[in-house]
């Protein structure tokens, strides 16, 4: 009958769809697994709890602060706008792991942005935001 | 009565399905890109779509006819418009997604209430009137909003990323389908697995963006939102040109 075989064709179709899916979603917890057994220093090996690595954004958010320290916010809110577009991108990948922890770190990026883009930008409130988001960098 | 007027809206078939998909991830897509990439902010992207939005509307109500390219614009407008109001309420004003998502839902029924009381019908293929039409694109509104809303919630409620979400809403969408072949209410079954095209939609954009350590195919947002867009346009081009053949006799059973 008919409906049988199209009914084997559909499946036939969607079965390799399914595996590849599913393979793809249990290798996803495996990259991120074999990023955090490999710890240095204690304080390292936290960086790399429930969100996976954050040393790209670290590393940013590192620049933006070196900025700040030698009172080039223009720059420094030019190089922050590269952690916002890069966080925003990675949103689908990391909230999943650890969606408080992306909450809060999410959060405190907002008000580096904030303090950054103020008309105009006071020096004291950009570095103690700044300061403050690679502590919850560390803290994570 | 059955007016004389054309159905508005399209059949639903499986290119109505997949275009529906498709828009959504590039509504979401190019919103973000306004908001972030290009600098405009999310107020000035929110209130330009939303003017952008009501345009479309407009011309889609006023049009005698149902207008692939018109409706289809006017869906990704409205998927964009859904979601920003959704991240609104969650982002901004920090409302719960356990509650905005039961707050939809509640509207959601609120407005098919109102529509089955002042229409006797929420059949698809008499969408003919223009109080019908508001009912209808009230409701795609919603479902936005809504899917929007519980997509997000199953994220963080579940940790639930996009591979499996898609896997899951993809199921869900095909059992839905499999009840309404054995019998279930058509319009309930719409309904609902139109809602759960949303959450889909964004979990298969995600799986195609997101970089490969996220476990993502990694080709990002440009190139993604390129594909889609360009199936998008030939399947509405496609349903464009079969309309354009078909005589006027299509409309009310």
């Amino acid at each position: 009958m008919m409906k049988l075989k199209e009914k084997n064709r559909i499946a036939a179709v969607l079965m390799p769809l399914l595996i590849a899916l599913v393979t793809n979603g249990w290798s996803a917890p495996m990259t991120e697994g074999s990023s955090a057994s490999t710890p240095i220093a204690s304080s390292q090996a936290k960086a790399s709890c429930k969100l996976g690595d954050l040393s790209e954004f670290r590393t940013l958010a590192n620049e933006v602060d070196a900025l700040v320290e030698k009172g080039n916010l223009p720059e420094a809110k030019k190089r922050i706008k590269d952690l916002e577009t890069s966080w925003d991108e990675a949103e689908a990948g990391l909230k999943p792991r650890d969606a408080s922890s992306w909450h809060v770190l999410d959060k405190s990026i907002d008000r580096a942005l904030a303090a950054l883009r103020a008309k105009p930008p006071i020096q004291a409130e950009c570095k103690s935001t700044i300061a403050a988001l690679l502590k919850t960098f560390d803290s994570l | 009565m059955s007016s004389d007027n054309l159905n508005k809206v399209p059949e639903i078939t499986l290119s109505f399905w997949v275009i529906k998909i498709l828009t959504t991830t590039v509504g979401e897509t190019g919103a973000d890109y306004l908001a972030v990439n290009a600098g405009l902010g999310q107020a000035v992207t929110r209130t330009g779509m939303a003017l952008f939005l009501a345009v479309a509307l407009f011309l889609q109500i006023r049009a005698r006819r149902y207008t692939p390219w018109l409706y289809w614009l006017s869906v990704v407008l409205v998927s964009v418009v859904g979601t920003q109001i959704t991240d609104l309420l969650t982002d901004d004003m920090n409302i719960s997604l356990y509650l905005s998502t039961l707050v939809f839902a509640v509207a959601l029924g609120i407005i098919f209430i109102v529509w089955n009381r002042s229409e006797h019908t929420l059949s698809m293929q008499n969408i003919d009137t223009r109080n019908r039409e508001l009912f209808y694109w009230a409701a795609i509104l919603c479902t936005f909003a809504l899917g929007t809303a519980a997509g997000d919630l199953a994220t963080e409620a579940l940790g639930l990323g996009f591979a499996w979400g898609s896997i899951v809403f993809g199921s869900l969408i095909a059992v839905i389908y499999l009840t309404w072949k054995f019998g279930v209410n058509t319009v309930l079954t719409f309904w609902i697995a139109y809602i759960f095209t949303r959450p889909l939609g964004a979990s298969l954009g995600d799986m195609l963006t997101q970089s490969r350590n996220y476990g993502g195919l990694g080709m990002g947002a440009m190139w993604t939102s390129a594909i889609f867009l360009t199936v998008i346009i030939l399947l509405v081009t496609q349903a464009q040109i079969k309309d354009g053949l078909l005589n006027v006799g299509r409309g009310g059973n």
